[in-house]
């Protein structure tokens, strides 16, 4: 790694905090939108609660100025200290590292899926620009964009679980989790698939993979839409430059031409939907999650912030920002890769 | 030759693409369809409700499906527990795991909510044995020896007295142990006793703690600041914020370590703390063992088999949150959850379907009300021009008897019962959920009945109402489906009787709805109790005392109505008591604070294999010790 491109991470990698400061600050800006009542009212399940409320607000500082709390606030957080979630009875960062692995494991399959799938589909379509399977893309594409998560999530349970008994919903089957709590599975990931390999339990690894089938394949095909399509007038445009009738004229084989050239030109585009794609998985999908049984970052997130969960969802912000930052980070560099002219600094 | 060839491939793609979009979709569409409930062989039960619940269901499925995971039961529901310490828990998710691995002293005898078996304790206290002296001011237990923990150790007189000590030290805001304080102190609170920041009152706040408890050889002695009715006390010392937690084990997790030098560090450590030291600990001796609560997903029981009573006949007891009902209700079909939680809107689903049993009619100790607010906050923003102009009301509107009795008239009870519960739920006349001691059957009631509303408003206000009419707001909290009808079929039958009044229901969201009720800015509120203990007095008093939670913030006092709820709990004879009950809620129908709207009945739903299961309505979920898996 050269000094510039060491010197071009480190900078960017500063550049998370202010941007994580400048994310908090605005939530925490909008939650003071709410009274301190409203903010209390997370503690307050049942009526006969309510007399509290004057202590609750007491004891968590609701009715300080809103800058002592978000000091306060920053205060803990340099001490390692995210606070406590109230809405899932856990201190923040532990239901961070709780949830994540769910949705790890699902960005692992579902990220590289999409994204190998809709190259190669985009790169076809562009290729086969207006025959039979460019419209076919273009169906799919329609499809997989409209179509909302829940409903194909639910169809897919419907056909796979509901009918045919297969793919059923959640992580693991009953007895594979009775394995895991029984501590005879070591679990060192928390992603139940590498954790399996690890293991060197094949009964488990298909397992989990089969209860990853109907979220993964919910996941691709929602999102296949947009790389599709980004990827097809990426390519389409390159189709259509002079290096590429060059190349042609020169004698070198369309394959070529193809594989080589203008596919590696048409992926710059690509690259930062993809990025971005793969930060929004691992910061949750609250649906795909949600349907199937998948309790992951986006439903823990989802659910804190319908209860006002503030730490919560300030803990949320910050892994977010930093998921996204740290993919922008990556796919700075792959266009260095992807293209030598562009240079980072 | 290689265009041509391509464009076959292209076609054959395409069409596969095609095929297998549109198979699919047709694919789906029938087996979402085949997966929704056939009217076949459905058990329905009919229960009839005294002091217990009777229920005897039958099954006449044809095939019976192999059992899945036969010695595990799964529940799928959608609440998680807040907490697993049982001096913090005030929730029925926390309470469901919390009765499954901790043991109180008593317990409820099966369905019976008046009928206790000795659990830790080696008899039910009473008169009769002699262990209920003092004229029921001193309450012995004598404590059984060798009922093993899950930690390893026995259960002692000396855990027993620990436990309800650490239980008031901790006293958490909004927590259950004011139930303790009440008959132990006469107090509803650890701050009521003193001011427990200062040494010599903390000292004091100290002893009277450690004296209301105490150890006399192998028994443990209560003794109670007022007489207090020993089944209420029973009831109250057979739920989870009464379970013995095994005194070496939660000091082992940095619970309070017993010691009674210095008060105020006492209190000041362990004095509703920010979360509990049995947060997510077992200490307990149950039937089941905690194994993992996997937060977010479930909580996971194991079976103890050094059991007191001897090893469940289930192996392990799975909790699982599944939010998603479509899921929720495939696990079911699929028969991958044992017993689920069916919302009633969703309830014609899964009726039909083969293989479930279903108990209906299963009375629950818990009703709603529609709340009249007596010195509204003139600041209200729901109160109009805040003057009866027709543009508003006043503050005190609905201290006129007429008006309220107006509203009352003019709710339909039967429609909102039948439309908006599928006529699962009951129209009580006062607080006192039917099955309780003391409800009054007889008792005189609101029916629907525009002309006598009508009669009312007329007379509100000397006329002024009906002259000039009235605006005001009812609030309802958004995904309250039962509220918002409530509320809207109001508006509609009020609005129908004079084209000056007008009504308008907005939602919003629950804080905005709590903020705006305890401020007292809403003229009128929805909401419920649901019964902390099987006892009258646990839905008297937040109703009507003027110190209850709703009363007070209806700003309603009636001193006579004070007054003999005060009573009411003191009293320990029956038949005085209900003198007192039929009285309350003679005063409740002629006062009418509120408006009772129902009371719900509640079903329960599980496969045909699972066995052994009944019903006690104060039971916070499953008791998994009684249950099997088997035909």
């Amino acid at each position: 790694m050269s000094a510039s491109m060491r010197t071009y991470i480190i900078r960017r990698l500063l550049l998370i905090i202010p941007v994580l400061i400048g994310v908090t600050l605005l939530i925490f800006a909008i939650t003071q939108l709410f009274s301190p009542v409203e903010r209390a009212s997370l503690y307050i399940r049942d009526p006969r609660q309510a007399k509290d409320l004057p202590s609750i607000i007491k004891k968590y500082g609701l009715d300080l100025p809103v800058y002592i709390q978000y000091f306060r606030w920053i205060d803990q957080v340099l001490h390692g200290n995210l606070g406590w979630s109230e809405s899932t009875h856990m201190p923040v960062l532990k239901a961070l590292i709780t949830h994540f692995p769910a949705t790890a494991e699902l960005a692992l399959y579902a990220a590289p899926l999409t994204i190998i799938i809709g190259i190669l589909l985009g790169k076809l379509a562009a290729i086969k620009k207006d025959t039979a399977v460019d419209h076919a893309t273009r169906i799919m594409a329609i499809i997989g964009w409209s179509l909302p998560s829940f409903w194909l999530g639910i169809m897919l349970l419907a056909i796979f679980y509901g009918g045919l008994g297969i793919f059923s919903p959640g992580r693991l089957s009953v007895w594979a989790e009775n394995l895991v709590l029984s501590g005879e599975f070591k679990v060192y990931t928390g992603l139940y698939t590498i954790d399996a390999i690890l293991n060197l339990n094949g009964a488990v690894l298909l397992d989990a993979l089969s209860h990853l089938a109907l979220p993964v394949t919910t996941l691709v095909t929602i999102n296949i839409a947009l790389l599709m399509r980004i990827m097809r007038s990426s390519m389409l445009e390159q189709l259509n430059k002079t290096y590429v009738i060059a190349a042609r004229a020169r004698g070198l084989k369309w394959k070529t031409v193809i594989d080589k050239h203008a596919t590696k030109n048409a992926l710059i585009s690509v690259v930062t939907i993809s990025g971005l794609l793969t930060a929004g998985m691992l910061s949750g999908m609250v649906i795909t999650e949600t349907v199937f049984e998948f309790k992951g970052i986006g439903y823990w997130a989802a659910h804190a912030a319908t209860q006002l969960d503030i730490p919560a969802v300030l803990g949320f912000a910050l892994f977010a920002g930093t998921i996204f930052v740290i993919a922008n980070l990556i796919v700075d560099i792959l266009y260095a890769y992807i293209d030598p002219r562009i240079r980072l600094g | 030759m290689f265009r041509g060839k391509a464009r076959a491939v292209s076609k054959a793609v395409a069409a596969v693409i095609v095929a297998v979009i549109i198979a699919a979709a047709g694919i789906g569409v029938g087996l979402y369809m085949a997966t929704q409930a056939k009217p076949t062989t459905v058990t329905t039960v009919v229960t009839t409700y005294t002091s217990a619940v009777t229920t005897s269901p039958t099954t006449t499925t044809p095939e019976k499906p192999p059992i899945k995971n036969p010695d595990t039961m799964i529940v799928a529901t959608i609440g998680e527990p807040e907490t697993l310490d049982p001096a913090w828990a005030y929730d029925t998710a926390s309470g469901e795991v919390i009765f499954n691995i901790y043991n109180t002293l008593v317990f409820f005898d099966r369905e019976h909510l008046d009928k206790f078996v000795p659990m830790i304790a080696e008899k039910v206290p009473s008169v009769e044995n002699g262990l209920v002296k003092d004229n029921g001011l001193t309450i012995i237990f004598p404590i059984r020896k060798g009922i093993k923990t899950h930690a390893g150790g026995e259960i002692t007189p000396e855990d027993v007295e620990y436990s309800f000590e650490r239980a008031m030290i901790q006293d958490r805001d909004g927590g259950p142990v004011w139930m303790i304080f009440e008959p132990l102190l006469g107090v509803f609170s650890l701050t009521e006793l003193g001011n427990i920041s200062d040494p010599t009152e903390a000292a004091k706040v100290g002893k009277m703690i450690d004296d209301v408890v105490e150890v006399q050889g192998d028994n443990v002695v209560f003794h109670l600041a007022k007489p207090f009715p020993l089944m209420t006390f029973l009831q109250i010392w057979s739920q989870t914020w009464a379970s013995i937690v095994d005194k070496e084990c939660a000091v082992e997790h940095g619970a309070w370590d017993g010691s009674k030098d210095n008060w105020v560090e006492v209190f000041k450590k362990y004095h509703n703390p920010e979360t509990p030291e049995l947060q997510e600990v077992d200490c307990g001796s149950g039937p089941f063992m905690l194994e993992k609560w996997e937060h977010g997903k479930q909580v996971s029981l194991v079976r103890f088999d050094d059991y007191f009573q001897g090893p469940a006949k289930l192996k392990r007891a799975i909790i699982k949150k599944v939010d998603e009902w479509s899921t929720r209700k495939l696990m079911f079909l699929r028969g991958d959850a044992d017993i689920v939680y069916v919302p009633t809107q969703y309830a014609e689903e899964i009726e039909g379907a083969p293989h479930i049993r279903v108990y209906k009619n299963l009375p629950q100790l818990s009703d709603m009300a529609l709340f009249f607010t007596f010195e509204i906050d003139p600041e209200s923003p729901y109160i109009g021009s805040g003057k009866l102009d027709g543009n508003g009301i006043p503050p005190d509107f609905f201290s006129d008897i007429n008006v309220r009795k107006a509203f009352a008239y003019s709710f339909d009870w039967d429609t909102y019962i039948k439309d908006v519960w599928r006529g699962e739920a009951l129209h009580i006349p006062g607080p006192i959920p039917k099955g309780l001691p003391y409800f009054n059957p007889d008792q005189e009631t609101y029916n629907f009945n525009l002309t006598k509303a009508e009669e009312y408003f007329k007379k509100a206000w000397g006329g002024k109402v009906w002259e000039k009419g009235f605006y005001l707001e009812l609030l309802y909290n958004i995904g309250n489906v039962q509220r918002k009808a409530a509320a809207e079929m109001l508006k509609e039958n009020i609005e129908s009787l004079n084209p000056k009044f007008k009504i308008y229901v907005r939602g919003v969201e629950w804080p905005t709805y709590l903020r705006a009720m305890v401020k007292a800015q809403l003229p009128a509120f929805i909401i419920g109790w649901l019964a902390d203990y099987p006892d009258p007095h646990n839905f008297v008093h937040p109703y009507m005392h003027s110190k209850g939670t709703f009363a007070a913030w209806q700003h309603y006092k009636n001193p006579h109505v004070d007054e003999l709820i005060e009573k009411g709990i003191r009293t320990t004879d029956p038949e005085e008591r209900k003198k007192i009950y039929y009285e309350l809620q003679k005063i409740y129908f002629e006062d009418c604070p509120s408006v009772m709207l129902y009371q719900p009945v509640g079903r329960h739903y599980e496969r045909d294999w699972v066995q052994g299961w009944y019903y006690n309505p104060i039971y916070p979920g499953v008791y998994f010790y009684v249950l099997s898996k088997g035909y």
